[in-house]
């Protein structure tokens, strides 16, 4: 009886490799880039900022039903990189808990919060048989009431941490490497000036310049606390005003 | 635990009569990142690194050192997640135990329904064992304790021990800096000095954490601030 015990198992379901890996959770991470997106998030002084591509592939589909930036309340926003079905599943389940929390506790569930339901609730899947780890990488934002702009990545792994800027997806290395340079001496953003640094991070990482329909931006400034996606005429400024600048 | 589909066992008997699987999760915590623990004769101090995967991480989201109760702290060297979930089951159990009895629970029993767990999911169907050695620290009336749980459930009271990537070198460090009647502050600059030995880059009170519990029987993780002293002592 050869089940389990490293006969070939440990690349199918998530149990030790004999090196003491676990390859089912680094697959995950793998179809994660195979989505060809590239996702990037930084956290400024008064407000965080995500800006992800926005791949349509057929003519035919509807843009407006294309998107990987989804509000879990009017507080909290996710950006979710990677398999589109198992995004779609995450954010359901992160809308309800949000709501119950809400109900429950009588206050809007906070970012770390929701953050590290998420990457709990990852664990599990690396940890159980019976259910594969999501293929996607999360970025939760929201306005902490202490602690001010927020933002955090949830990976298949179950890790979390908070980020003063983040990336995810094809191109996460290049990118994390950019922000690296950007972010070495803790500025203080302002709201534009983030905005700005997370779509010039984009357009240097994969060498090109965007039009305002081919990426989404999402924000949440802490003197509004709503999560808003910024319309294609407001990308638009914010491109204007980086093509300028350089 | 254990799910429909998958109501046998992933842990099974090697033909020699090993479970792989708890080697492979031996491993695991072997590569993770070093973390040590040192009984006293007025209390427990426990340490680890803390490498984060980017300066852009904001290290102050994260804690390796947890608390269970208000006198009993866990450091873990393995895989965080795993982590998480164990500190979660332990913290509820020292919970039920205070509901019902009224009074904290003994270290030696908390260490006791921790190790339970991990066991149980060395037996279970459709689980893996969990990826992390736990070191325990606590204080109640017996004393000063320091306890180290395996991912197979096994565990055994220490004077000093080591777990993850540096553990021979922090071991025999340890053996030949340790005394019976060490104090409090003692044992926490021999713990920063075991953590130096094998530390990768410039050791600050940014990449290692501190907990400790003393006479007072409360658990408490040193801040920064705290730890540069220590630190600026140790030079």
């Amino acid at each position: 009886m050869s089940r389990g015990s490293g006969a070939g198992y440990d690349r199918h379901i998530t149990i030790f490799s004999p090196e003491g890996r676990l390859f089912q959770v680094e697959y995950a991470f793998k179809a994660v880039k195979s989505a060809s997106i590239t996702s990037i998030g930084v956290r400024g002084k008064d407000a965080v900022c995500v800006v992800t591509q926005k791949k349509v592939p057929d003519k035919l589909l509807d843009q407006t039903s294309v998107t990987h930036l989804f509000p879990i309340t009017q507080y909290l926003g996710l950006v979710a990189t990677g398999l589109t079905a198992d995004a779609r599943s995450l954010v359901q389940q992160a809308r309800n808990e949000a709501a119950e929390f809400r109900f429950r506790y009588g206050y809007e569930m906070p970012v770390d919060v929701l953050a590290r339901w998420i990457a709990d609730k990852s664990q599990v899947y690396t940890q159980h048989a019976y259910m594969r780890p999501l293929g996607v990488i999360a970025m939760v934002l929201g306005i902490d009431e202490e602690k001010g702009p927020q933002l955090y990545k949830c990976d298949p792994a179950g890790h979390f941490y908070g980020h003063k800027a983040t990336s995810a997806g094809l191109k996460e290395q290049e990118a994390i490497n950019f922000l690296e340079k950007k972010m070495k001496n803790d500025p203080a953003f302002s709201y534009d000036e983030t905005v700005r640094t997370a779509i010039s991070a984009l357009q240097s990482v994969l060498q090109e310049d965007f039009k305002a329909t081919e990426i989404e931006v999402g924000v949440l400034r802490s003197d509004d606390r709503v999560f808003q996606a910024l319309s294609t005429e407001e990308i638009d400024e914010h491109l204007t005003a980086i093509s300028e600048r350089d | 635990m254990g799910d429909s589909q998958y109501s046998f066992s992933l842990t099974t008997f090697s033909p020699s009569g090993k479970l792989v699987q708890i080697e492979h999760a031996l491993t695991a915590v072997g590569s993770g990142q070093t973390s040590l623990g040192i009984k006293a004769a007025n209390g427990v101090v426990i340490a680890t690194e803390k490498k984060l995967p980017s300066i852009l991480v904001d290290e102050t989201s994260v804690q390796k050192i947890q608390s269970l109760t208000p006198n009993i702290g866990v450091v873990y060297s393995g895989m965080g997640p795993d982590f998480r979930v164990l500190v979660r089951k332990s913290r509820k159990q020292a919970e039920q135990y205070h509901r019902l009895y009224k009074e904290p629970i003994p270290v030696t029993q908390l260490v006791r329904e921790t190790a339970t767990v991990m066991q149980e999911f060395t037996q279970s169907g459709g689980v893996r064992p969990f990826g992390v050695s736990l070191l325990v620290a606590g204080f109640d009336d017996k004393g000063p304790q320091l306890y180290q749980v395996d991912p197979s459930g096994s565990y055994f009271s220490w004077k000093a021990s080591a777990m993850g990537k540096n553990v021979s070198n922090a071991k025999t460090f340890l053996e030949k800096r340790y005394t019976d009647d060490m104090e409090l502050d003692d044992a926490v600059h021999t713990a920063i000095l075991t953590l130096k030995e094998g530390f990768e880059g410039q050791i600050s009170s940014k990449n290692i954490e501190i907990g400790i519990i003393g006479a007072d029987k409360k658990f408490r993780v040193l801040t920064p601030g705290e730890i540069d002293d220590y630190l600026a002592e140790v030079e």
